[in-house]
């Protein structure tokens, strides 16, 4: 067996670390695919046809701890053509109003909205506000919504370790804020985007924004959290130029590749599947293409029109793949994943879900009706 | 002469702006905007033009520069009906002493646009002022001079508002800044409109300077350079319009005391630092320290505790006393010597800074120290009322290319309606709701400059 850009010792590795599922035993969840011309649509009515379409929400929310976390990814000041950061790489608001909404009627305990905003531990609140969202707005969508910022360990003061099944390949387990811990139910509500080092940014790729900066930033204490993050995580998870904090499990293998298109794929897989995902939605409704955000140069926004919604990352970014033009089982090499792994395959061979589009199946439109070719 | 009597007597209501012409005709184009101070080079002195000028209440003052002769300068100016002299660029002393002098005695105005070192800030004169600016807007490359690439934080934005705000806060009079558009350069009118903002915000006012391409088409009266200018004039009368609020004071609790010497001359240093967080700041002249002007802070910076005397040493420390927090640079730190024709902080310089600015930033946090604004990284502003405490005006320039949509601002103190005001547009009403800190505003839209008034 040969996956290009992957070495044998990486490949065995690879092997050895996660249990390979058989195809047959691989979750192969439904995935319900919408058009949806712009966010001026009835988003409720859109979401709510959509959930419909998997069974209903009320059967998976019902009396439940719902934790959605968004994708609010680089800085807030970070404006591409100076568009509204929701139509282009954000999470837009109005979903998250939606979102609120559903789960409230569908009888969810507590709505907590999470993300480890760039660079701050501070209220999650004022990063909305930052990035021009009416927050009290969105506090009154539902009877109980909280707003938490993960990036460090916030009022519990308490991180809870999420081990990797299977023992990992990158980190064996992460450290993450106890919300993640006091959830019944976990939503990735993602943007469907191209990424610079991971091919696609979609449902599970968004996760990898759960891991606190206090602990895995470029500033991070050496053994302590450092609970005033003002940095990314590029060196620490992309890079791998320095350890996280040492009250986390620091990297199996410190030979192992630095480069971030072996690392992230990884990193993002062992996250999907540490911290399992129950509802992945993937907003395609405007979004850019060439890049995950301003900051990478060849962006451009575009206008595909579509919503997916599944209860299984890895079949729910299966979809959403092919819906973009790309193969989602292109190796390493190959296609989108030109200069990566690819992160469906990895998460896959952890057993999260099936990469298989032949095992999906795809309620609604079709994928070949709400194709947007990515690449143009 | 008695005309120019007439218009020293109002120069510190002189709206003023360069102008390449000679022709008289082409005051009907000055006649749209509040512009009514016409700086003229040399090669355009002409009594016919002043005259009309005149008619049309719009001063003219000759434009002189180091090597010119100075020699019956008054003389020269009156036959060609000017109100005044300006004098940019780095004059010799004595030569300048004398020009100024003559001009007096011929009772015709004298403003100094000279380098910002050598601002007469104990002197009398209406209007003080420099040449020397940044062309402010959004700098968009790093130090290696290419375009930003990281999903880092805000971009950084050039501005003289920090000098203009410790300029204001030391001037006597009216404060000019006479920077022009980088040379060659085709600027877009929403520029020219950061660059009025960019001074007028903080109570300062920039002289209108046009690039080349821009005046060559205005007075050739192309349509499209008509309509730029007529927004420029917009621009112009919405801060004329409201005079009030070059009186007002800052309305912020932290106070930052420097003085020339310590970089309150210098752009891009810890007022623009500031600024550039939208935390409200009270500049204080370390020379005009006094219990009056610590009055209303809650937190101080001393940038040269060396430089202050005993005296004044004694002010911050019954700030201190009365439970202000007073952060002061390390034992043995010193703003960087600044050089001759130096407005802009060196990286080098900069790292030094970055000493105390860390400092800074610490301490002030997410506090509410007059206002806490959102989603302005790309804006600057200016909170500041009058000496009774109400209405607060908060001013805003967007130095981006596209409006700025959803800004909050958390304001400290109770108010209970808000109107947003904005160039050549009608009145808007600013929603307005109680929170923690104060007062909740939400702002729709802004596209240039905007202000609300907070009653």
């Amino acid at each position: 067996m040969h996956i290009p850009g992957m070495s044998r010792r990486e490949l065995l590795a690879a092997m050895i670390a996660a249990p390979v599922v058989a195809a047959g035993k691989l979750p192969t969840d439904a995935v319900a695919v919408a058009k949806c011309p712009s966010y001026d649509e009835d988003q409720v009515a859109l979401l709510g046809q959509m959930f419909g379409q998997l069974g209903g929400l009320g059967r998976l929310v019902k009396n439940k701890t719902v934790t959605v976390k968004v994708n609010l990814t680089g800085s807030p000041a970070l404006k591409f053509q100076g568009k509204p950061l929701g139509v282009t790489h954000y999470t837009h608001p109005k979903q998250i109003g939606a979102l609120a909404h559903l789960m409230d009627k569908a009888g969810a305990k507590r709505v907590r909205f999470v993300e480890s905003a760039w660079a701050t531990a501070g209220p999650l609140e004022e990063y909305m506000l930052d990035s021009g969202w009416n927050v009290r707005q969105l506090k009154s969508a539902a009877t109980s919504v909280e707003f938490v910022n993960t990036n460090g360990a916030g009022d519990s003061k308490k991180y809870v370790k999420f081990a990797v099944p299977g023992g990992g390949w990158v980190f064996p387990s992460y450290h993450l804020n106890k919300v993640y811990d006091e959830t019944d139910v976990f939503v990735s509500l993602a943007k469907l985007k191209d990424h610079a080092t991971c091919g696609v940014t979609l449902a599970m790729k968004n996760i990898f924004g759960i891991t606190p900066a206090a602990i895995y930033g470029d500033d991070a204490g050496e053994h302590e959290p450092n609970e005033a993050p003002t940095k990314g995580r590029v060196n620490t998870c992309h890079f791998g130029k320095r350890q996280p904090a040492s009250i986390a499990a620091p990297e199996k293998d410190p030979a192992s590749s630095r480069e971030p298109g072996h690392r992230m794929p990884r990193i993002t897989a062992e996250l999907a599947a540490a911290r399992p995902i129950h509802i992945s939605i993937v907003d395609g409704i405007e979004t850019v293409t060439g890049g995950e955000g301003p900051w990478i140069r060849g962006l451009k926004y575009v206008q595909p029109g579509v919503m997916i919604v599944g209860t299984n990352p890895v079949t729910t970014d299966t979809v959403s793949t092919a819906i973009m033009g790309y193969n989602p089982r292109d190796l390493k090499g190959q296609g989108v994943f030109a200069r990566c792994d690819n992160t469906l395959l990895l998460a896959e061979q952890l057993g999260v879900g099936s990469a298989d589009l032949k095992q999906i199946e795809v309620r609604g439109v079709k994928i070949a009706d709400a194709m947007f070719r990515f690449a143009g | 002469m008695l005309f120019a009597f007439a218009v020293l007597a109002t120069a510190a209501d002189w709206v003023p702006a360069r102008w390449n012409s000679a022709d008289p005709k082409l005051l009907e184009l000055v006649a749209q905007t509040p512009v009514n101070c016409l700086l003229v080079e040399r090669q355009n002195w002409s009594a016919g033009f002043s005259q009309e000028a005149a008619r049309a209440r719009v001063a003219t003052l000759g434009v002189v520069r180091p090597g010119d002769d100075l020699k019956e300068l008054p003389e020269r100016a009156k036959a060609a009906g000017l109100a005044g002299i300006v004098f940019e660029g780095a004059f010799e002393e004595a030569a300048l002493g004398l020009a100024r002098a003559a001009l007096k005695d011929s009772r015709l105005a004298a403003v100094e646009l000279g380098p910002r070192t050598r601002i007469r800030w104990d002197g009398d004169d209406p209007v003080i002022g420099t040449h020397q600016g940044v062309w402010p807007g959004i700098n968009a490359t790093d130090d290696d001079g290419k375009a930003k690439a990281a999903p880092s934080g805000a971009p950084w934005i050039d501005t003289n508002t920090g000098f203009l705000r410790f300029a204001r806060s030391l001037a006597k009079g009216e404060v000019w800044i006479g920077n022009v558009p980088p040379k060659g350069s085709v600027i877009p009118v929403a520029r020219y409109l950061q660059a009025i903002g960019d001074a007028a915000i903080v109570g300062a006012r920039w002289v209108v300077a046009l690039d080349a391409d821009f005046e060559k088409r205005l007075l050739e009266r192309e349509e499209a350079a008509i309509k730029d200018w007529k927004r420029i004039g917009d621009h112009l009368r919405f801060f004329e319009e409201h005079k009030e609020w070059r009186t007002f004071e800052p309305f912020a609790q932290l106070a930052i005391v420097q003085d020339v010497d310590s970089g309150g001359l210098i752009s891009g240093g810890i007022l623009d630092m500031i600024t550039v967080k939208h935390t409200p700041v009270r500049p204080v002249p370390g020379r005009k320290l006094d219990d009056g002007k610590m009055a209303g802070s809650k937190m101080a910076v001393n940038v040269d505790p060396a430089a202050l005397p005993d005296s004044q040493k004694e002010v911050l420390r019954r700030f201190t006393r009365g439970g202000g927090t007073l952060l002061t640079a390390p034992p043995g730190w010193r703003f960087p010597p600044q050089r001759a024709n130096q407005i802009t902080l060196d990286k080098e310089d900069i790292e030094k800074l970055d000493t105390i600015w860390k400092e800074v930033n610490s301490m002030t946090g997410r506090r509410n120290l007059g206002a806490r604004l959102f989603n302005v990284a790309s804006m600057l502003s200016n909170l500041s009322g009058p000496a009774a405490g109400k209405p607060l005006v908060l001013q805003l320039v967007n130095y981006s290319d596209y409006p700025v949509e959803n800004i909050t601002a958390h304001v400290i103190g109770n108010f209970t309606k808000a109107q947003l005001l904005e160039p050549g547009a009608p009145p808007r009403k600013v929603n307005v709701y109680e929170n923690e800190e104060g007062t909740g505003i939400e702002i729709d839209k802004v596209s240039s400059l905007a202000a609300v008034v907070l009653e």
